[in-house]
């Protein structure tokens, strides 16, 4: 079966504890299982500074919704945390109905992700 | 009884005569793993050959256990079946990807999934789509795209998809240019595919008094696998003709019924 | 040739959720290409979705054998969904009428934990109306109106 997403990963110069994984197409019912398995994965590997760069993410449901913030909830519970970058308008804007823009670490740039891990 | 104690039953009646579901519940460790082979002896002697095991009530799976569960399925491979996890969620689903589980068994959301698994893997059933739409050009695109999707989505190539993409394309196109054009009439597109083929059926209402100019236009491309370069018409219809394994077409009064089957050519 | 309002595109599916991103990008698209904003199709593509996975998942329990009937009138001002399923048990019947009708929420929906049932909840937010039918076989209908709000 094709999985509606793809998980790229790359390093965080000099963070050996982070990684920024790119989301690729939608998050949905159909892969979040899927999803939760990459993420936990990373985290079980010690990687707990997860920066998710969503450029390519064009799609975001409720089921997916429920996983952003359980992945923000877990990397918390380890000391660590899950930064999300360039967000779609059309996906920010589900987020901001849904009341979970207060509860979810958004950044614009990259960069600025980066920079504000510690 | 401690809430923690191992459960385990098997039912199987509600599927197929193949297949046992084991549901388990409560902590599966090393004194469980004795119960476990009592089960896979039961299930081997109803000759049963694939196993669902349901997973949504486990708290704990020892690396033991983990180690029977693949012993047995090594022996239902070697059947031709198969063992497959259901309900797998949270710690145990990481606890079991983190040793490896997941390159060696399929891991389902639920019981209900890991049945369609089977039926789509095992029995070789098809999934069917029906979509009906008014005949208008601009809405040919979504359709293609939704087969070409769906295609791909169940394990077509690329290519195999693209090829498909344009059958669906030509035949929805032949129908809104040929069809009734009242926006109030439909044209239906049903879809069947399964691990081998792909078989399309596109309906739509023609003008009765139009059959047999119709039946002319696509006689070239029904009777030849060549259309000249001055026919101007009936070019969709034979370049399905090559795209397709089969391409059946009927024009009745009622209205126009193309019938298309398509194989799989490549595998992924 | 353009599009006629109004218009009706329908989808029959067996009960496979992996069906529903295809279907409801398809219903997305055909928004699109009758002029709708991406903004309208992609709220639109959340309320089929969320309205399918509920029918497939609950209303027929994943049995592939059941089938979910959605379908799309488009007017020029607004899209009518309605889904049908076989209803699912009662139990799941009596949770459907009690989300569809208590009242839209007016605080977030989401906690910092995994929330559960926000899929109708969404649909509330995003929609102008939802409304449930039961028959007496237990069959199910939801429809759900969501108004244009924007030009492309």
């Amino acid at each position: 079966m094709e999985t509606q997403i793809q998980l790229t990963c790359e390093d965080v110069p000099g963070k050996a504890d982070a990684r920024i994984v790119r989301f690729i197409g939608d998050l949905d019912a159909t892969n979040v299982d899927f999803t939760t398995e990459k993420i936990f994965g990373y985290f079980d590997e010690g990687l707990v500074k997860i920066i998710a760069d969503f450029k390519q993410l064009r799609y975001v449901n409720s089921t997916g919704l429920g996983v952003l913030l359980h992945f923000n909830k877990s990397a918390k519970e380890k000391a660590g945390c899950f930064k999300i970058v360039n967000l779609n308008e059309n996906v920010y804007e589900i987020i901001e109905i849904i009341g979970a823009t207060s509860l979810l670490d958004i950044y614009d740039e990259l960069d600025e992700a980066v920079a504000a891990l510690v | 009884m401690n809430n923690n104690a191992l459960v385990m039953e098997i039912s199987s009646d509600e599927v197929s005569s193949e297949v046992a579901v084991l549901k388990i519940t409560g902590f599966l460790d090393f004194s469980g793993i004795a119960m476990l082979s009592g089960f896979f002896g039961k299930i081997t002697a109803e000759n049963k050959n694939y196993l669902i095991v349901d997973l949504a009530g486990v708290e704990m799976i020892c690396s033991a256990a983990l180690g029977e569960f693949m012993g047995y399925r090594k022996k239902l491979a070697d059947k031709g079946g198969n063992l497959v996890f259901a309900g797998l969620a949270g710690a145990i689903r990481s606890k079991l990807t983190l040793l490896g589980a997941n390159k060696i068994f399929s891991f389902y959301h639920d019981v209900r999934g890991a049945i369609n698994a089977y039926k789509w893997d095992y029995k070789k059933q098809s999934k069917s789509i029906t979509v009906s739409f008014p005949p208008f050009l601009k809405l040919v695109p979504p359709v293609r795209q939704l087969v070409s999707r769906l295609a791909r989505q169940n394990g077509y190539s690329t290519k195999d998809a693209f090829r498909i993409e344009t059958i669906v394309d030509e035949v929805c196109n032949n129908a809104v240019e040929h069809g009734l054009g009242d926006p109030g009439s439909e044209i239906v597109l049903r879809l069947s595919i399964d691990k081998e083929k792909v078989e399309l059926n596109v309906t739509n209402q023609s003008d009765p008094e139009k059959i047999s100019t119709l039946r002319e236009l696509i006689k070239p491309a029904v009777q030849s696998d060549h259309v000249g370069d001055d026919d101007k018409r009936g070019r969709g219809l034979a370049l399905i003709r090559m795209l397709s394994n089969n391409m059946d077409v009927k024009i009745t009064e009622r209205g126009t019924s193309v019938h298309v089957v398509k194989l799989r050519e490549e595998q992924q | 040739m353009s599009v006629a309002f109004p218009y009706t595109i329908g989808v029959k599916l067996q009960s496979d959720p992996d069906v529903i991103p295809a279907m409801r990008k398809f219903i997305s698209e055909a928004l699109q290409v009758s002029g709708f904003s991406a903004k309208f199709a992609f709220r639109t593509e959340i309320i089929v979705d969320a309205v399918c996975n509920n029918a497939i998942i609950y209303g027929n329990e994943s049995n592939a054998d059941s089938e979910v009937e959605v379908s799309c009138k488009v007017h020029e001002d607004r899209v009518e969904v309605v889904v049908k399923d076989r209803g699912g048990s009662v139990e799941n019947i009596e949770r459907l009428k009690e989300a569809v009708n208590c009242s839209k929420p007016e605080g977030p929906l989401a906690d910092d934990s995994e929330p559960a049932g926000m899929g109708l909840e969404i649909v509330k937010l995003l929609s102008e109306t939802i409304e449930l039918d039961v028959d007496e076989n237990n069959l199910t209908s939801i429809r759900v109106v969501r108004k244009r709000e924007d030009t492309a």
